[in-house]
C-alpha cells in the first residue's frame, strides 16, 4: 500500500463508481450510494493506514507518495499528487463527507437519482485530485471540476431561489478562481524568466519564486488568497454563502460546509504560505485580524439568525476562522492545529446538517421560532443532536476541542489581541448552539402544525449507525489527538 | 531557375489545378463532378507536396518579393485541409441549396492560392494582390445563393467593404513607399533601424493605414460591422471558409505588418508604445463586444461571427505579447490552429440542417436533438466545448497560451478581463448544448441530415479537437519553432 499505485487507485475509484451508477436501476442508486461510498471510505483508511497510524511523523514519512507525470512541457503543464499527512486526512473527510451526503433522503433520490449518485462521486472524484494535487493547473483544474457537480446540486435539487443562487455561487467563485489563474501565471512567468522552462509544479516552483523580491510576489500572492478567501469563506467575502447553503440541499450544504471549505485551507496550507512566506509574513497582523473577525463577525450573525441552516452556516464561517487564525500564526504548530480543527469541523458539521436535515424530514422546517419541543418526540435523534452540539462548542472531550485550544495557543505567539479578541468567539458559539437546541428541541410540544409530527418515526437503525459512526470520531479523536497531529 | 521552381512545388500545383479545375468544368457542363475531383486532387498534391518540403530552408524567391519559409508551407498545408474538408462537407449542402455549381471549385482554389501568397509575401504590392486574388472570389462566393436576398446583401456588403479595405491598404502602402523608398519587407526593415529615421511620420501614418485595413480584414471591433450580416448570407461553407482561411490568411498578415518596422530600435519607443496601447484598446473593445453580444444572438451563423469578434480579442492579446523583447509568434499561430480545427467542424455541421425558407439556422432548431440525433449531438458539444475552452479540448490550451504570455509580458489586468469575457461567453456556447440535451424538439424545428462525407469531416475535426486536446505538446513544439519573418 507504500506503492505509487494507492495514489491512482484513490482516485480511480470515485471515477469508477460514478460510471458504475448509470447502470444501478433507479430504485437501487440510494443503496448503492451508501454502500460505495462506504466502501471507498474503507478503502482510503485502508490505503492511508501507513500515514495516519505510524507512531511518529518521520515514521510516516515512509509512506509518502509523490507522483508526477509530464502532459504538456511546452507550456509548463504536468500532473503532479502527493500523498502525505495532510492530503491523507482530507481523502477521508470527502469519503466521510460523501458517505454522510449519501445517507440523507429527499427529492433528490427521486427526481435524476442516477444524475445525483454520479455526480456526488464525480465531486469526491475532483476533491481527491485537489486535495492530492502538487501541480498549480492541475489543482486549477480539479477545482474548477468541483464546481460542476456543486452546479448541478444547487440547480436541478436546489430550493426556492435556487437560480439566484446558482448565479452567486458560480460569479464568487468563478471570480476567485479567475485571479487565482492570473497570479499561477505570474508565478510561472517568474518561474519561466529564471530558468527558462516552464514549469506549474510545485516543487520547481518553489526553487524561484519564495526567493523572489516581497513585491514582485504580492499581486500573485493576492490573487492566491481572494480565490481561497471566498472559498473557506473569510468574512468580508462571505455575502453568497448564506443564500447557496440555504437554497441548496441538504446534500449540498453538507457537502460545501464539511468538504468544499476545506478547499480554501488547503489551498493556504500547499500554495499560500509556501509559495509566499514573507509576504505572509509581512502582512501576517491584519491576516489574523480578518481571522479574529470571521469568528466574532460569523458568530454574532449566527446569535441573530433564526433558521437552522442560516445558523449552521455562520457557525460554519466562525469555526473556519480559527483554523485561518492557526494558519496565519505561521509556526508548525498552528498549522497542523488548522488540520486537526479542519478535521473536526468537516465531521461536526457533516453531523449537525445531517441531524438537522432529519430533524427538516420530520417537522416539516427548521424556523427557530415556530418549532419547539421536538426532543420529547424524538429522543434518539436529539441525543446525537446534542452531541453534536457539544461537539460544536469545543467541550473537552471532543475533536474540536484539541483544535481550537492548540490553535488559540499558537495565534496567541503570534498576536495576543487577536487571539483574545477570536477567544470570545467560543463563548459566542456557546450561545448561539445551546439557543439552536434549546428552541427546536425543548420546551412543551404541539402547536397545530405539529399535529402530524408525532407519527413519524425516530431515527432508524441506519441514520443512528450512521450517527454512533460520526459520535465515535468525535469522541476517540477528542480523547486521542494526538493521532491527527503527525502532518 | 529549376530550384525556384523546386521551392514554388506547392504553389505552382495549386495554380496548375485552378486552370485544370477550370478546363475540366468545362467538358461537362451538367456534372459539377469533374471539377470536384480535380479540385480535391489538387489541394490533395499541394498539401503533400507543402509538408514534404516543410523541412527545406526558407527562401526568397522573384528578387526578394516573396519568402517561401516553414511559416508560409505550415500555412498553405493548412490552407488545403481546409479546402479539402470544406469541399467533402460541403457537398450535400450545396446539392440542397441548389448552387452547386462547378465554379464553386475553382473560385474555392483561387481563394487558397491568394492566401498561400499572401502569407508568403515579402513586399506590399505583391501582398495586394495576393489580397485581391482571395478577396475577389469570396465576394463571389458569398453571394452563391443567387435567389436569396441575403445571400446577394453579404456579397454586396463584402464587395464594398473589400474594396475600401484595398483602397486604404494602397494609401498606407503608397505612404511606407513614399518615406522609405521601398516596398520590400526586408527594406523597410532595414530603413527603420537607422537612427535617422526614428519615430517617421509619414512612415506612421503609412503603417497605421495598412494595419487597419487588415483590421477590417480580420474584424476586430470596431471595424466588425460588416460581419455579422455577411456570415449571415453566405453559403454556410462559404462562411466556413471566410472564418477560417480567411481569417488565419489576415490574421498571420495583420501580425507580420505589425511587425513590419524594428520596433525595438531606439527612437521607436513612442510608435511602440501607442502601437501597444491602440492593440490594447482593440482587444478590449474586441472581447467586450464579441463576448457581449454574442448572448443575445438567436441565428448561428451570426453567433460564430459574434464568436470570431472576440477570438480577435483574444487574438490581439497574443499579438500584444509579440511585441515585447524576446516573444515570438507562436501563441497566435497555435490559437489559430486550435480555432481552425473547431471552426471547421462546426460549420460542416452547421450546413447539415436542412434548408428552412426564409431564415437560417436559429437556436431553436437544435432543441431535441438528442433525441433525433445522439451522434450529432456529442459532435456539436465537442466542438462547442473547445470553443468555450474547456479542458480537455484544444480550445482550452490555446486560450492558455494566449494568457500565459500575456501574463509574462506584464497584462494582467488585461488577462482577466479576457477571462472574465471567456465565461460570460461560454454561456453562449453552453445554451445550445443545453437547448440540445434537455429541451423537448420545437415542433418548427429544422430536420438534420449529413451524409457520410460531412459526418466523416465532423468527425475528423472532432478527433483533432481532442487529440489536441489531450497532446497538444508536438503541435505547439513545432509552431514555436517556427521564426517570425522581418
Amino acid at each position: 500500500m507504500e506503492t505509487s499505485s494507492s495514489l491512482s487507485f484513490l482516485l480511480t475509484i470515485p471515477l469508477l463508481a460514478m460510471v458504475i451508477s448509470w447502470v444501478i436501476p433507479k430504485a437501487l442508486q440510494r443503496l448503492y450510494a451508501i454502500f460505495g461510498s462506504a466502501l471507498i471510505l474503507g478503502l482510503t483508511v485502508y490505503e492511508t493506514a501507513g500515514i495516519l497510524f505510524s507512531a511518529t511523523s518521520e515514521a510516516a514519512k515512509v509512506f509518502f507518495v509523490d507522483q508526477r507525470l509530464e502532459w504538456v512541457s511546452e507550456l509548463g503543464m504536468s500532473v503532479g499528487f502527493r500523498l502525505d499527512g495532510v492530503s491523507a486526512w482530507f481523502l477521508i473527510l470527502s469519503a466521510l463527507t460523501t458517505l454522510v451526503a449519501f445517507s440523507t433522503r429527499g427529492s433528490w433520490y427521486r427526481k435524476q437519482p442516477r444524475l445525483f449518485v454520479s455526480m456526488g462521486f464525480f465531486l469526491l472524484f475532483a476533491l481527491n485530485s485537489a486535495f492530492l494535487a502538487t501541480d498549480l493547473i492541475t489543482f486549477y483544474l480539479s477545482y474548477e471540476a468541483v464546481f460542476i457537480p456543486m452546479i448541478f446540486m444547487v440547480g436541478v435539487w436546489g430550493e426556492n431561489q435556487k437560480a439566484s443562487a446558482v448565479f452567486r455561487f458560480f460569479l464568487m467563485s468563478f471570480a476567485g478562481s479567475i485571479l487565482m489563474l492570473v497570479a499561477m501565471f505570474q508565478i510561472m512567468s517568474m518561474h519561466h524568466a529564471a530558468t527558462g522552462q516552464w514549469s506549474s509544479h510545485l516543487a520547481d516552483i518553489m526553487k524561484v519564486v519564495p526567493n523572489a523580491p516581497v513585491e514582485s510576489l504580492l499581486w500573485p500572492c493576492v490573487g492566491f488568497f481572494l480565490a481561497f478567501a471566498i472559498k473557506v469563506p473569510l468574512v468580508p467575502f462571505h455575502g453568497w454563502l448564506k443564500e447557496v447553503y440555504v437554497n441548496a440541499p441538504m446534500p449540498g450544504t453538507i457537502w460545501m460546509s464539511a468538504i468544499l471549505s476545506k478547499l480554501g485551507v488547503v489551498g493556504v496550507i500547499r500554495f499560500v504560505i509556501p509559495l509566499f512566506p514573507a509576504v505572509i509574513k509581512e502582512y501576517q497582523g491584519p491576516l489574523l485580524a480578518v481571522s479574529a473577525v470571521s469568528v466574532i463577525y460569523a458568530a454574532l450573525l449566527a446569535i441573530r439568525s433564526s433558521e437552522g441552516k442560516t445558523l449552521l452556516a455562520y457557525s460554519s464561517i466562525s469555526h473556519l476562522g480559527f483554523v485561518m487564525l492557526g494558519l496565519f500564526s505561521l509556526s508548525a504548530e498552528g498549522s497542523n492545529a488548522g488540520v486537526l480543527l479542519s478535521v473536526g469541523h468537516a465531521v461536526t458539521s457533516a453531523m449537525l446538517f445531517f441531524l438537522l436535515h432529519q430533524v427538516e424530514e420530520r417537522s416539516g422546517n427548521v424556523d427557530l421560532s415556530t418549532s419547539k419541543g421536538l426532543a420529547s418526540n424524538y429522543p434518539t435523534l436529539f441525543s446525537g443532536l446534542f452531541i453534536a452540539v457539544l461537539a460544536s462548542v469545543s467541550l473537552p472531550g471532543t475533536l474540536n476541542f484539541g483544535g481550537e485550544f492548540l490553535v488559540l495557543l499558537n495565534a496567541y505567539r503570534a498576536s495576543a489581541l487577536c487571539t483574545i479578541l477570536a477567544a470570545t468567539g467560543v463563548i459566542l458559539g456557546a450561545v448561539y448552539m445551546l439557543r439552536f437546541f434549546q428552541k427546536l428541541g425543548l420546551g412543551t410540544p404541539g402547536s397545530a402544525n405539529h399535529a402530524d409530527v408525532a407519527l413519524k418515526k425516530d431515527l432508524s437503525f441506519a441514520d443512528l449507525l450512521m450517527v454512533i459512526l460520526l459520535v465515535g470520531i468525535v469522541i476517540y479523536g477528542g480523547i486521542n489527538p494526538g493521532i491527527f497531529m503527525k502532518g | 531557375m529549376n530550384e525556384v521552381i523546386q521551392t514554388l512545388m506547392p504553389w505552382l500545383i495549386l495554380a496548375a489545378g485552378i486552370l485544370v479545375t477550370l478546363l475540366v468544368s468545362v467538358i461537362r457542363v451538367e456534372s459539377k463532378r469533374p471539377a470536384q475531383f480535380s479540385a480535391l486532387a489538387t489541394l490533395i498534391l499541394t498539401g503533400t507536396s507543402a509538408i514534404q518540403t516543410l523541412a527545406l530552408p526558407g527562401e526568397a524567391v522573384f528578387a526578394g518579393s516573396i519568402e517561401i519559409s516553414s511559416l508560409s508551407r505550415i500555412l498553405l498545408a493548412l490552407f488545403s485541409l481546409i479546402g479539402i474538408l470544406f469541399i467533402m462537407g460541403g457537398d450535400r449542402y450545396l446539392t440542397k441549396e441548389r448552387i452547386h455549381l462547378s465554379d464553386y471549385y475553382h473560385l474555392l482554389l483561387i481563394m487558397i492560392l491568394g492566401a498561400g501568397v499572401m502569407v508568403a509575401a515579402k513586399d506590399l504590392v505583391v501582398l495586394f494582390i495576393a489580397l485581391e486574388v482571395m478577396s475577389l472570389p469570396a465576394y463571389t462566393l458569398a453571394g452563391f445563393r443567387r435567389s436569396d436576398s441575403r445571400s446577394n446583401e453579404a456579397a454586396i456588403k463584402y464587395f464594398v467593404l473589400g474594396g475600401a479595405v484595398g483602397a486604404v491598404f494602397l494609401l498606407g502602402a503608397a505612404f511606407i513607399f513614399g518615406a522609405t523608398g521601398s516596398t520590400q519587407f526586408p527594406a523597410i526593415y532595414a530603413w527603420s533601424r537607422q537612427p535617422a529615421t526614428a519615430g517617421n511620420l509619414l512612415f506612421a501614418a503609412g503603417h497605421f493605414l495598412v494595419l487597419v485595413a487588415f483590421l477590417f480584414k480580420v474584424a476586430a471591433a470596431p471595424f466588425h460591422f460588416w460581419k455579422p450580416d455577411v456570415y449571415e448570407g453566405a453559403p454556410t461553407p462559404v462562411t466556413g471558409v471566410m472564418s477560417t482561411l480567411v481569417a488565419v490568411a489576415s490574421f498571420v498578415t495583420l501580425v507580420r505588418l505589425v511587425h513590419l518596422p524594428a520596433l525595438d530600435t531606439s527612437g521607436w519607443e513612442s510608435y511602440l508604445s501607442a502601437v501597444k496601447g491602440t492593440v490594447r484598446a482593440l482587444a478590449v473593445i474586441s472581447l467586450l463586444v464579441g463576448s457581449l453580444v454574442i448572448i443575445t444572438q438567436k441565428n448561428l451563423k451570426r453567433l460564430f461571427a459574434y464568436s470570431s469578434i472576440s477570438q480577435s480579442g483574444y487574438l490581439m492579446l497574443g499579438v500584444l505579447a509579440s511585441l515585447n523583447p524576446g516573444q515570438g509568434i507562436s501563441q497566435v499561430l497555435v490559437y489559430l490552429f486550435g480555432y481552425v480545427f473547431a471552426a471547421v467542424g462546426l460549420f460542416v455541421l452547421l450546413a447539415q440542417s436542412e434548408p428552412r425558407g426564409d431564415t437560417g439556422v436559429e437556436l431553436v432548431d437544435l432543441t431535441g436533438l438528442v433525441k433525433k440525433s445522439p451522434l450529432r449531438t456529442a459532435l456539436w458539444s465537442v466542438l462547442l466545448f473547445s470553443m468555450a475552452g474547456m479542458p480537455f479540448t484544444v480550445g482550452f490550451f490555446t486560450k492558455y497560451f494566449i494568457f500565459l504570455s500575456s501574463v509574462g509580458t506584464g497584462e494582467a489586468p488585461l488577462v482577466i478581463l479576457a477571462a472574465l469575457c471567456a465565461v460570460v461567453s461560454a454561456y453562449a456556447y453552453l445554451r445550445p448544448i443545453g437547448l440540445m440535451v434537455m429541451r423537448e424538439a420545437d415542433p418548427g424545428a429544422a430536420q438534420w441530415s449529413g451524409g457520410f462525407w460531412s459526418q466523416f469531416v465532423v468527425i475528423v475535426s472532432v478527433i483533432l479537437v481532442v487529440f489536441l486536446g489531450l497532446m497538444p505538446n508536438a503541435m505547439i513544439q513545432y509552431l514555436k519553432g517556427i521564426p517570425l519573418i522581418h
